[in-house]
């Protein structure tokens, strides 16, 4: 799997960053972190969500100013961080979703704000055509630069965004899950172009999930784990399974429940297949039972999970919540058979933010507040909404409170509560966790626990294998839009590395 | 690698829909009616509608940067009513001050880029919404109209004055009637002219385009985002001041409802010319089309004898049409894209169900 | 836990401004203005009001759902010639004035008839914005022209008079001395008030306009209720047509031009957010209230009526600016970043969808 390779970098540092620490109030965020990166090489960043690597990055860029530490570039010490000095220092970031200028052409968004002009003053669209186009094939980029930004494909715009950097004389570029929304054609693609920049001197920070892609293409690999720097080792000295456990270090189960699990089949799915996204899934949820999903992105969970709530085309195949068929159109047919959905994205889907707590929570069940001719039951619902602050311990000043004015877990109890409030037979979750504190985290895993104790059968979807570990009786990995293996409790297989490898797409269990 | 190839025709045609509808509509009319392409009818397509024309042009400069400026019909009426004051005797309704039409011109410019300056000020530096400023300047400004009006219509402006929006360059005699080569209407063709080239070939032109298509991503390219926005609203309120001019000079009057509730129909105009709303799309040329458009139907339904309230409806129908096709295309792209997407894929095949809409 | 203290006040009185600016507006005026308070001018300043009034709560209605409803004056317009034109007796078209049709309908007839356009009208809009996924900016825009032109080529530019008595009731008449508009009006509120905020329906406006996506997810369908809040808008436009054809008592062509950019501004002085997702109807009142008064007052310090407009756009600036002041100290986590939120996102969708091919799967159908 890990592949040896000689590769063009020298051994010169370029960046080098020392005993860098930053702590918000209550987090540690960094702590200590040593970081360098040499001249010419592809050097891969791995950690969960929240090891601290997107702190180190924004360090880096001069968006974070650090507690304490020193940043050199080529031996020579910064003052001062900021994102012009960073800029300056030939330092790069291109974001997952890329800031570009969509409705002009590839060449003008090259040139952007220094247009080459003829002799009158005027622009020269043959020579922004030809300069643009001669700059690309310098670096063997082939695109038409007539075209609309918007016409091109993702891995296109990644290529473009990491060119314009070179043209701004950047040195070292960070990638941030580049590969995420590609099919395997266009990572060739990016990979191919990301060497050949390499080649000639250019240095990369390779962030990713995707561990696979990192023996690909890096040259050394650094782990972080709760802020802290796990180690640094060069691509042929380590492999996947080394990788792992780095990431996930021994550490102690954060949480556990005991099982809930009833007997009875309360949701299932036969052969769900849908283009592109999934294909061949079954699984049975039995009452009180809960159960963990994981995958990376493009696994195919994601538009399982949505899916499953009718947020998206669910595919053909059978799906049955409590005996009967299930085929939800529209969210709504979910909630009505059963389904409760929580998001991931909960500024998007989950939260109204600028409406009340009250407002909020009953969302879901106003059907079953509205008294004649539709007038909503006061007492009802203020009721409704006091109880579920009061059980979920949702910490507000009151129920009139707009929710964008919530912390991050306080706002994810208010989407719980909305779902809970539809006392649902099957409550999908996705990545709960994802950006509430620790204390939050716990609570929620306390309302996980009290539903299935109450014979909610429930599905996690998260990345956060540790947790679900704790929490679940059986976990699914999927990969490549299948569900490859399962692990359950009563095997006593449900170790995190092993997970982990599934996911990476590891050897394939047998009986899965 | 497979890229996203959407038929060249039908895209071709879907970006310049503009001029399939002039030249449609220009050929229909000729068919309907043997005097629509009289010379003298071809001179006064123009130059009827000169005035709206700037006015067109002012909002395809605000659409770029994805701005708009509604108050430019009230800067049309308060240009044209201050120059007439300043022009005429007390007799005909004046201040008697009788100023030199080329200074009054002037200073009707520089009225005009004021009004900008305050709009575009409110909007990137005080961070007031857009619409409801230029709404609440339109108020204003049309107030003010009336207010300095004597109440009165003003005319017999000097010649010079007049000249300007209803001289003539040139009368070419023809068997048919004459075509008359109005300076008006040469004014409007050369200031879409130097818009388009501003537009297209400047430094400035282009920071426009930027700011409308992601003025984040401008800002990252060093561009001063609110610098260009402002001077953008300068630009739209000399025009609209120098569509008061020509307005009033057409007709040798001034009245306080000159230009009042034109707004609706020049954005219409820009927008069926190609400007987007959401900034960064579009070109003069295009917007100039959306002009000629407007003044063919506006002279072909006249000459036809159709009730000229009837204008209006034709011209909502035609905007509510390009929406749709607009929208069809997104959708059309849309679909193409996810079809790729797909192709590349095994997972799945089972779902033979391909129902993207 | 928060403490109540100096932060909540402010934003207390930014959210309840427009209240503080009327009580401070009656006092100036009623100290200033000799017989403002009086009862014969509180009733103009309530017959003048109403109009506008009923038009708003239709547009504030559309901007809860964060979108916009140009075409409204167009509606007021249409019906107002189309009823005209029904009711009176037929006549040769001379200079200025038009007859009717000819078919000289009942009034009972025509009111529902006029409503029921306004609704339709206001349902082909909803149904071009949501199912054809047209810009609402631009659908309206062109409904807009569409209508206008419409009742101009129905009445021929001309003025048609002499409106039947019945027909009139709702414009000029009185019950028990009290304008009928007036009460209508308060009616409306009333009613659309308690619809907005303790009925089903208000709550899905409210949701939608904040948040579309998150709308969906909670089970609700957004066409639906954009449809819906469109079709309101439509039969309260035709409403405010039937309103003010009535108090005239003739069909003027070009009735209710320029309409819609006072409503406007009167919601977003009322405190109804461009945004989408806040605001009430009680707020939009207070709105028509402060711009009718102003008005009654520029009128009875005689002012020259020829710079009352002048005066009243001053006015809304000086609130927009104060209130852009009051978005911006409430910072990023509040309502507001300043321009271009009008238009929405509707029409980015094209370059929308190529930026994030992750999503590129539609969601199912409503």
């Amino acid at each position: 799997m890990a592949e040896t390779r000689t590769s063009q970098h020298s051994d010169e540092i370029l960046l080098d960053m020392r005993g860098i620490s930053k702590s918000y109030p209550g987090v540690q965020a960094l702590e200590d972190a040593d970081f360098s990166v040499r001249r010419g090489e592809i050097h891969g960043l791995v950690g969960k969500n929240g090891a601290g690597k997107s702190t180190l990055m924004g360090v880096l860029m001069g968006i974070r100013e650090a507690d304490s530490g020193t940043i050199a570039i080529e031996g020579e010490t910064l003052r001062h961080a900021s994102p012009q000095t960073m800029l300056d220092a030939g330092i790069s970031y291109v974001p997952q979703h890329i800031n570009l200028l969509n409705t002009l052409t590839v060449a003008e968004n090259i040139l952007v704000g220094n247009l080459p002009k003829n002799r009158f003053g005027l622009v020269d669209w043959k020579a922004v055509n030809e300069d643009s186009q001669a700059r690309l094939s310098r670096l063997g980029l082939k695109l038409d630069v007539r075209q609309l930004v918007e016409g091109l494909s993702v891995a296109e715009r990644t290529m473009l965004a990491i060119a314009k950097a070179l043209f701004n004389n950047a040195r070292l570029i960070i990638l941030d899950e580049p590969t995420a929304a590609l099919t395997r054609v266009d990572i060739d693609l990016l990979f191919s172009f990301v060497r050949a920049q390499q080649q000639q001197g250019v240095a990369f920070i390779y962030i990713s999930h995707h561990l696979e892609e990192v023996f690909e293409i890096c040259d050394r690999v650094t782990v972080m784990r709760d802020g802290r720097i796990v180690g640094t080792r060069a691509i042929d000295e380590i492999d996947v399974p080394g990788l792992v456990h780095m990431m996930v270090g021994g550490g102690v189960k954060e949480y556990e429940r005991d099982s809930t699990a009833g007997r009875e089949v309360v949701f299932e799915a036969s052969n769900l297949s849908r283009r592109g996204a999934y294909e061949d899934v079954n699984f049975a949820l039995r009452q009180g039972e809960v159960v963990g999903i994981s995958g990376l992105q493009g696994s195919g969970v994601d538009e399982l999970a949505q899916g499953l709530f009718g947020l998206e085309r669910l595919g053909v195949g059978e799906v049955y919540v409590g005996g009967d068929a299930y085929r939800p159109d529209s969210p709504k047919a979910a909630f009505e058979a059963g389904v409760a959905y929580l998001p991931q994205d909960r500024h998007r889907y989950g939260l109204i933010q600028l409406r009340s707590v009250r407002e909020n929570v009953t969302y879901s069940v106003l059907d079953r507040l509205v008294g004649r001719l539709g007038v909503l039951l006061r007492k009802d619902e203020h009721e409704l909404t006091e109880e579920y602050i009061d059980k979920l311990g949702i910490v507000t000043p009151g129920p009139e409170q707009r929710t964008l004015l919530l912390s991050g877990g306080n706002q994810q109890k208010v989407v719980f509560a909305k779902l809970a409030a539809t006392q649902p037979t099957v409550l999908i979750l996705h990545e709960p966790t994802q950006g509430v504190d620790v204390q939050a985290k716990v609570d929620i895993f306390n309302i996980i626990n009290d539903l299935s104790t109450q014979g909610v059968a429930t599905m996690i979807i998260s990345s956060e294998v540790r947790e679900l570990i704790g929490l679940c009786d059986r976990i699914f990995v999927m990969c490549g839009g299948r569900i490859t293996r399962e692990f359950s409790r009563a095997a006593d297989d449900m170790k995190p590395e092993d997970i982990l490898l599934a996911i990476e797409g590891g050897p394939l269990d047998a009986d899965a | 690698m497979k890229r996203a190839e959407p038929n060249r025709l039908v895209s071709l045609m879907v970006d310049n829909l503009i001029w399939l509808f002039v030249i449609g509509a220009f050929i229909a009319f000729s068919l309907l009616s043997d005097r629509f392409l009289s010379p003298y009818n071809l001179g006064n397509i123009l130059l009827r509608s000169a005035a709206f024309g700037m006015l067109v042009l002012s909002q395809a400069y605000t659409f770029i940067t994805g701005n708009f400026d509604l108050s430019v019909e009230s800067t049309l009426g308060l240009a044209a009513m201050f120059a007439a004051l300043m022009l005429v005797t007390t007799e005909a309704g004046g201040l008697g001050w009788q100023l030199h039409p080329l200074l009054v011109i002037l200073l009707m410019l520089v009225l005009g880029g004021f009004i900008g300056l305050f709009n575009g000020v409110l909007i990137t530096k005080v961070g007031v919404n857009n619409l409801l400023v230029t709404i609440a300047m339109l108020f204003v400004l049309r107030g003010a109209t009336y207010g300095i009006s004597p109440g009165t219509s003003i005319s017999f402006f000097p010649k010079e004055f007049t000249w300007l929006g209803g001289g003539t360059l040139a009368r070419i005699v023809t068997d048919n009637g004459n075509f008359v080569l109005s300076v008006a209407g040469i004014f409007v063709i050369l200031a879409f002219l130097v818009g388009h080239i501003h537009t297209r070939y400047t430094q400035f032109g282009r920071n426009m385009y930027a700011v409308g298509a992601d003025a984040d991503a401008a800002r990252a390219a060093g561009i001063n985002v609110d610098r260009v926005v402002i001077i953008v609203y300068i630009i739209a309120g000399v025009c609209a001041a120098f569509a008061g001019l020509l307005q009033a000079g057409r007709l040798n009057a001034a009245t306080p409802t000159m230009g009042a509730n034109l707004i609706f129909a020049v954005h219409g105009a820009a927008i069926i010319g190609g400007m987007s709303i959401y900034g960064g799309r579009g070109n003069i040329i295009g917007a100039f089309g959306g002009v000629l458009l407007w003044s063919i139907l506006d002279t072909g339904l006249n000459i036809m004898g159709v009730s000229p309230f009837w204008i209006d409806v034709s011209r909502g129908l035609l905007l509510l049409f390009a929406v749709l096709l607009d929208a069809l295309r997104v959708r059309y792209q849309h679909n193409v894209q996810v079809r790729l997407a797909l192709a590349d894929t095994t997972v799945g095949l089972d779902d033979k169900d391909q129902d993207y809409g | 836990m928060q403490m109540p203290n100096r932060h909540d006040l402010l934003e207390f009185l930014s959210r309840h401004f427009i209240w503080v600016v009327l009580v401070f507006t009656v006092v100036v005026f009623g100290l200033t203005i000799n017989g403002y308070l009086g009862i014969a001018n509180i009733a103009n300043i309530l017959i003048t009001g109403s109009v506008l009034g009923v038009m708003v709560i239709g547009q504030s209605l559309c901007l809860m759902a964060r979108k916009l409803d140009l075409s409204a004056e167009g509606t007021v317009s249409l019906v107002a010639v189309v009823a005209a034109w029904l009711m009176l007796p037929y006549r040769e078209t001379d200079l200025a004035q038009a007859g009717g049709l000819g078919v000289e309908l009942d009034p009972l007839i025509v009111i529902p008839l006029i409503l029921a356009l306004g609704a339709v009208i206001g349902f082909a809009n909803g149904f071009m914005i949501m199912k054809l996924n047209m810009n609402f900016f631009i659908v309206t825009l062109a409904m807009q022209l569409v209508l206008r032109g419409l009742a101009l080529a129905i009445s021929e530019g001309a003025i048609m008079p002499g409106t039947p008595a019945a027909f009139n009731w709702l414009g000029g008449g009185r019950v028990a001395g009290i304008p009928v508009s007036v009460l209508a009006t308060v009616g409306l509120y009333l009613v659309f008030g308690f619809v907005m905020s303790r009925m089903q329906f208000g709550r899905k406006v409210y949701a939608v306009g904040a948040n579309e996506d998150a709308a969906r997810a909670s089970g609700f369908s957004p066409a639906r209720t954009v449809i819906l809040v469109y079709t309101a808008s439509g039969f309260l436009a035709a409403l405010a047509g039937w309103m003010l054809l009535g108090r005239l008592e003739t069909s003027v062509p070009n009735l209710g031009i320029g309409l819609t950019l006072n409503v406007v501004a009167a919601a977003v002085i009322g405190g109804v957010s461009l945004k989408g997702g806040e605001g009430s109807i009680i707020g939009a009142f207070a709105g028509v209230l402060f711009l009718a008064m102003v008005n009654n007052a520029l009128n009875l310090m005689n002012v020259d009526p020829l710079w009352v407009n002048a005066v009243r756009g001053l006015i809304i600036l000086v609130a927009l600016i104060i209130d852009a002041q009051k978005s911006r100290y409430r910072g990023p986590g509040g309502s507001s970043t300043p321009t271009r939120t009008v238009a929405g996102d509707n029409g980015r969708s094209g370059s929308r969808d190529a930026r994030h091919p992750e999503r590129l799967q539609t969601p199912a159908a409503e």
